[in-house]
């Protein structure tokens, strides 16, 4: 605590150019001049110092805080936000395709596995076939060699890079996500991963991005690396839905919000199920506590003093 | 589709005002060119967002002349579309499947 009072003085020493904290400092060195040396005034001396860096430091970064935590993004009405709501199974179904013909190229979903598509998107015999389209590293055989085979509803969805390093040498130096848990992974996940993906949008006026970065304010700090990836009639949904990009992106934030927490569905129906007995149990625990308390509570002390 | 009604889309549908991505019409030939709804939101939402986006306007002015290129609009830019994205997310998912 008391680095904070020897903060003070050094920015008391350095802070000569006029600012708005001018005359905040000359307030405040007015008001410690009446400090006492005794411990509880050096303490209060401290503790005042440490509250003045704070509102220093704040009155010359607040310029640079919006953009550095990115605009708020909106909560948008996701079908599966009640209570009761289950996905929308369609949507995941055309997120996974949006996922595999957009974004698959650069970020990889390493987590879940064909089968895991099973009965939420697709049948097993179209998981299966699928899963035959690319080619898995398998072995080592018999004689001890690595050998190369269809995939199966068991392998992990393919990744587009060997390791992060091919990832980023591919990138620009910037990391492309694994996307399993991201809706999970970033605060309001599916509403920033939405706000994000449709959010591309021309720098305000003072502010240009560096030739291999993109704008995108939602972004935290503004500069993406990843270019505007979802545009109208990118993929053709089988559906024969309007691929146009705020569709695209409500699907594929579908998919990965269902890809980040696939029990769900379950989840709600559990929690339902047992609020509601716990509820009951609760009020039968409170009458049975009652019940047996009332004895106690019930009697009387008669203090009797003999005289 | 006949050739005629074809020809009258397509001069709907000019290109050096609009991004061509907005104009292109479905491959199996339906009669409406697409239109992303949260653009459209978007644009229709302005007119209840005209004070912040007047303070932008205002900002752009007012720097520039500057050469410094520290002073910028992220904070006015941050007000209009947070007005506008408040106006659009209630109204958006209605016109998507």
């Amino acid at each position: 605590m008391v680095g904070g009072g020897v903060i003070q003085q050094i920015l008391r020493r350095k802070l000569h150019s006029p600012s708005l904290a001018t005359p905040v400092r000359s307030w405040l060195s007015s008001k410690t001049a009446h400090v006492d040396a005794g411990s509880s005034g050096v303490r209060a001396f401290a503790l005042l110092g440490a509250g003045v860096t704070g509102l220093l430091s704040f009155s010359t970064v607040a310029s640079a805080d919006e953009a550095e935590h990115g605009l708020a993004c909106p909560d948008y009405p996701w079908p599966h936000d009640g209570i009761l709501s289950s996905y929308d199974h369609a949507s995941i179904r055309r997120g996974h395709q949006v996922y595999q013909q957009v974004c698959a190229s650069c970020h990889s979903m390493s987590l879940i596995s064909y089968r895991d598509l099973v009965g939420v998107a697709y049948t097993e015999e179209e998981a299966k076939a699928m899963a035959a389209e690319i080619e898995v590293v398998d072995g080592p055989n018999d004689e001890g060699e690595m050998f190369t085979r269809p995939g199966k509803l068991s392998d992990r969805l393919p990744q587009p890079y060997a390791n992060e390093s091919a990832a980023r040498f591919a990138n620009g130096g910037a990391y492309p996500p694994d996307l399993s848990l991201i809706t999970k992974a970033r605060h309001n996940g599916q509403n920033y991963v939405f706000a994000l993906l449709t959010g591309y949008r021309d720098p305000p006026a003072g502010i240009s991005i560096r030739e291999g970065l993109h704008y995108n304010p939602y972004f935290p700090g503004g500069a993406i690396a990843m270019p505007k990836m979802l545009n109208d009639e990118a993929v053709e949904y089988e559906d024969g839905v309007p691929a146009t990009e705020a569709q695209m992106g409500k699907d594929v934030v579908s998919f990965l919000s269902w890809a980040a927490e696939p029990e769900m569905e379950e989840r709600k129906l559990m929690g339902f199920k047992w609020i509601f007995l716990l509820s009951l149990a609760l009020l039968q625990a409170a009458y049975y506590r009652r019940l047996k308390w009332s004895v106690l509570k019930s009697r009387k002390l008669v203090l009797d003093v003999v005289n | 589709m006949t050739r005629a009604f074809e020809y009258d889309l397509l001069s709907k549908c000019d290109v050096s005002n609009r991004k061509e991505d907005s104009c292109v019409l479905l491959s199996h030939g339906a009669e409406d060119e697409v239109v992303d709804p949260k653009k459209y939101l978007e644009e229709s939402c302005k007119p209840k967002c005209v004070k912040p986006l007047l303070e932008y306007q205002a900002c752009v002015k007012r720097i520039q002349g500057d050469d410094s290129g520290h002073k910028h609009c992220t904070g006015q830019y941050f007000d209009y579309w947070h007005c506008i994205d408040k106006c659009v997310a209630p109204k958006l998912f209605a016109k998507l499947k």
